[in-house]
């Protein structure tokens, strides 16, 4: 089996195996979330966490757990995560901790987690498992803030880029024109477009998934029409 | 802040420990309680199976199966959902040696499709199964292909699609010659054949001659050029259409070139 | 000191009946047990079953989880600690040993049920409608007559989403058009459930 680069296995979670447009898994967050591109944001910081933690340990004490309990101890591994992000968003920052509301303990329930545990992390060694995280969080933060952004500037006509800085002392998601040397990024960056609300609200939220979808089976189907017609398939 | 912690820590090990017991403790019961014998070679079996529940072994599903060919009434290679690399881990853990089928693939026993007239503008439920039940089905030929979908409908492996000529197309690279299109088609016009080599006469119309011509292209009219010039003897005239005997045709091709309506076609 | 809730309904029960039927339904406006939803709704008998199997799991977890909560993690308890940061890890334990217990009576007592449903059953134990109902229940505060009732409400909401998009994809599913398969189809239907609740139930100005 070729040797497999750790920069490769982040790519592969991006494109290849993007949990969200690929694998299909996880989606109660994705929608829910995804109404405007700083929840989108703090929403993929706080999966990322859970995610590395859970791969690393999993990959850790893989040899030690027994097959047949092993899906209750990943969540229980998992759910140790999910506890510590959910009590350290709640003190540190509450904003952002009641926009997400339960989806930061539904975490646990995820089915990107537990899959990618399973599936990866049960299998191989560390340095793999940590890229393997890594890959799969950046594919489903561009996911969620794809989402995010197309939802907010359909829905409200602006896109307010937010990142988390710490400003006088306060820690917190500010507009990125806050930080210094990004102060050329207008806040919020308006689009001359008349704003539909329902974009913002759940038929939306489907509908904008729908239409992401169908765009990436078109170039998927696209590219694997190639492929076989190198292979010799009449198509 | 290590008082918090130690004042904590001893009511959240008894109490998570104390559930997990008890848990633990209820699902052991349970798991005696509720045992349900089951072979564990049928198990492994299973978990190798594609699990398509496809039915081209003839059962009804890949567990069925998987009973069956533990109690040796049937050979792994009868599934042809399997790849070569699932039949090696077949062939490990039964101690026998599989290979695969030859691939067979379905084939549409009639050209008509655009080619062949409508008898009506048919406007109802988009499926062949509706279409034929109206005034001898929806195209002037009631014996050929109707063109809606149903096969298509049928496949769970997107290995079959409605082509520009409203002809069934295969995916070749999907297919797994399981049968359930030959199944679903409510005229009987599919039929699953070796990829390459057979002679088929692709028509399935009973109607007279100066009917067929009317309405079809490439139909049958019955006319007995191609059973006169086979030198086996294999074509067999059923009620106004040629029909090839498979076991004695040689595949030497004379009949495609006699028939004045080329309706006849080598794979 | 967290304040127990009592053990008969004290709330109004109309408007969380109405709440979690439809203007908080857990799938198409909460966005909770969307997995299923979307692997599911492609034909009305596995819909018919999965349903049925959720709202089951959902109510016997209200009714295992509240007591767990008031009565032994939170500081009003025999403990008199405030253990309330332990409430994810033991909810899921007891939903998923719950789901687990489910799956074995169903396999000992109806196999063809277990055969049909396969492997949708310890899927419902992952399942985030079905944490989440329990999550929310201690959320509002409801008191145990209430949080049953709820839980039994959004299995309701639950079942005719998944019983209305299954009907609107059976019928997709007519079309030859491959833009209605798979996912995709899931999703468009949902959007067009989805907009009924909205509207209808004027959830949001549109």
């Amino acid at each position: 089996m070729a040797k497999k680069s750790f920069v490769g296995e982040i790519i592969r979670g991006i494109i290849k195996d993007n949990p969200v447009f690929v694998l299909v898994l996880g989606l109660c967050p994705v929608l829910a979330v995804s109404t405007s591109f700083a929840n989108a944001l703090g929403m993929a910081m706080a999966f990322t966490f859970v995610m590395l933690g859970s791969n690393i340990f999993v990959s850790l004490l893989r040899k030690q757990i027994p097959p047949g309990v092993r899906i209750p101890i990943f969540i229980l591994i998992i759910c140790t995560f999910v506890t510590m992000i959910d009590m350290m968003l709640e003190a540190f920052l509450p904003p952002m901790y009641e926009a997400l509301g339960i989806f930061v303990p539904l975490i646990v329930v995820n089915c990107i987690v537990i899959g990618r545990a399973e599936a990866f992390a049960n299998r191989n060694p560390v340095l793999p498992s940590i890229a393997d995280g890594i890959g799969i969080s950046i594919g489903f933060a561009a996911a969620l803030m794809l989402l995010g952004s197309i939802r907010e500037i359909l829905g409200t006509g602006a896109l307010k880029l937010m990142m988390l800085w710490s400003k006088d002392g306060e820690l917190g998601f500010y507009p990125l024109s806050d930080i210094p040397g990004f102060s050329f990024v207008p806040n919020p960056i308006e689009f001359s477009i008349e704003p539909a609300t329902v974009m913002v609200t759940p038929p939306g939220a489907f509908l904008t998934i729908a239409a992401l979808m169908l765009l990436f089976k078109i170039m998927g189907d696209r590219k694997r029409m190639k492929q076989l017609k190198k292979e010799g398939y009449e198509i | 802040m290590t008082e918090d912690l130690m004042s904590l820590l001893p009511p959240a090990i008894a109490v998570l420990g104390a559930l997990g017991l008890a848990m633990a403790g209820m699902l052991v019961w349970a798991s005696k309680a509720f045992h349900v014998e089951s072979d564990p070679l049928v198990d492994a079996l299973m978990e190798l199976m594609p699990g398509a529940n496809c039915g081209a072994c003839g059962y009804p599903g890949c567990a069925d199966f998987a009973e069956h060919v533990v109690a040796g009434d049937i050979t792994p290679d009868a599934c042809t959902s399997c790849d070569a690399e699932t039949f090696e881990m077949i062939g490990e853990l039964l101690g026998m040696d599989i290979s695969a089928a030859e691939p067979m693939y379905p084939i549409t026993l009639c050209q008509g499709g655009t080619n062949c007239k409508d008898r009506y503008d048919y406007i109802g439920a988009d499926t062949c199964r509706a279409a034929i039940l109206l005034s001898g089905t929806k195209k002037a030929c009631s014996y050929g292909c109707i063109g809606l979908g149903d096969c298509v409908r049928a496949c769970m492996f997107d290995a079959i699609e409605i082509a520009d000529n409203g002809l069934p197309k295969i995916k070749k690279y999907n297919c797994k010659g399981c049968g359930a299109c030959v199944t679903a088609c409510p005229q009987q016009v599919l039929t699953i054949a070796k990829e390459h080599g057979p002679v088929y006469v692709v028509c399935a119309s009973h109607d007279k001659p100066k009917y067929v011509k009317e309405v079809c292209e490439f139909g049958c009219i019955g006319c007995g050029i191609c059973k006169k010039n086979c030198p086996e003897g294999a074509i067999a005239l059923v009620q106004k259409v040629a029909v090839i005997d498979q076991e004695k045709c040689t595949q030497c091709g004379t009949c495609i070139d006699v028939c004045p309506r080329n309706a006849i076609v080598k794979l | 000191m967290i304040e127990t809730p009592g053990l008969m309904p004290t709330e109004d029960l109309f408007p969380i009946f109405v709440n979690a039927m439809f203007t908080k339904n857990f799938l198409l406006i909460m966005f909770l047990g969307l997995c299923s939803y979307v692997g599911l709704t492609t034909n009305s008998d596995t819909s018919k079953g999965m349903s049925m199997a959720v709202t089951f799991v959902m109510t016997m977890s209200a009714i295992l989880t509240w007591p767990i909560y008031y009565y032994l993690l939170s500081d009003a308890s025999i403990l008199k600690t405030d253990l309330t940061f332990l409430r994810t890890i033991c909810f899921i334990l007891i939903i998923a040993s719950f789901v687990q217990l489910v799956e074995f009576i169903i396999r000992k007592f109806s196999p063809p049920l277990y055969k049909s449903l396969g492997i949708y059953l310890p899927l419902i134990a992952t399942n985030c409608a079905v944490l989440g109902v329990v999550l929310l229940n201690i959320q509002e505060g409801y008191t145990y007559g209430a949080s049953i009732i709820y839980a039994f409400a959004a299995g309701l909401g639950y079942s005719w989403v998944m019983l209305a998009t299954a009907a609107v994809r059976e019928k997709l599913i007519m079309r030859n058009v491959d833009l209605f398969s798979g996912f995709i189809g899931a999703f468009f239907a949902a959007t067009m459930v989805a907009l009924i609740v909205v509207s209808y139930f004027s959830v949001v100005k549109l």
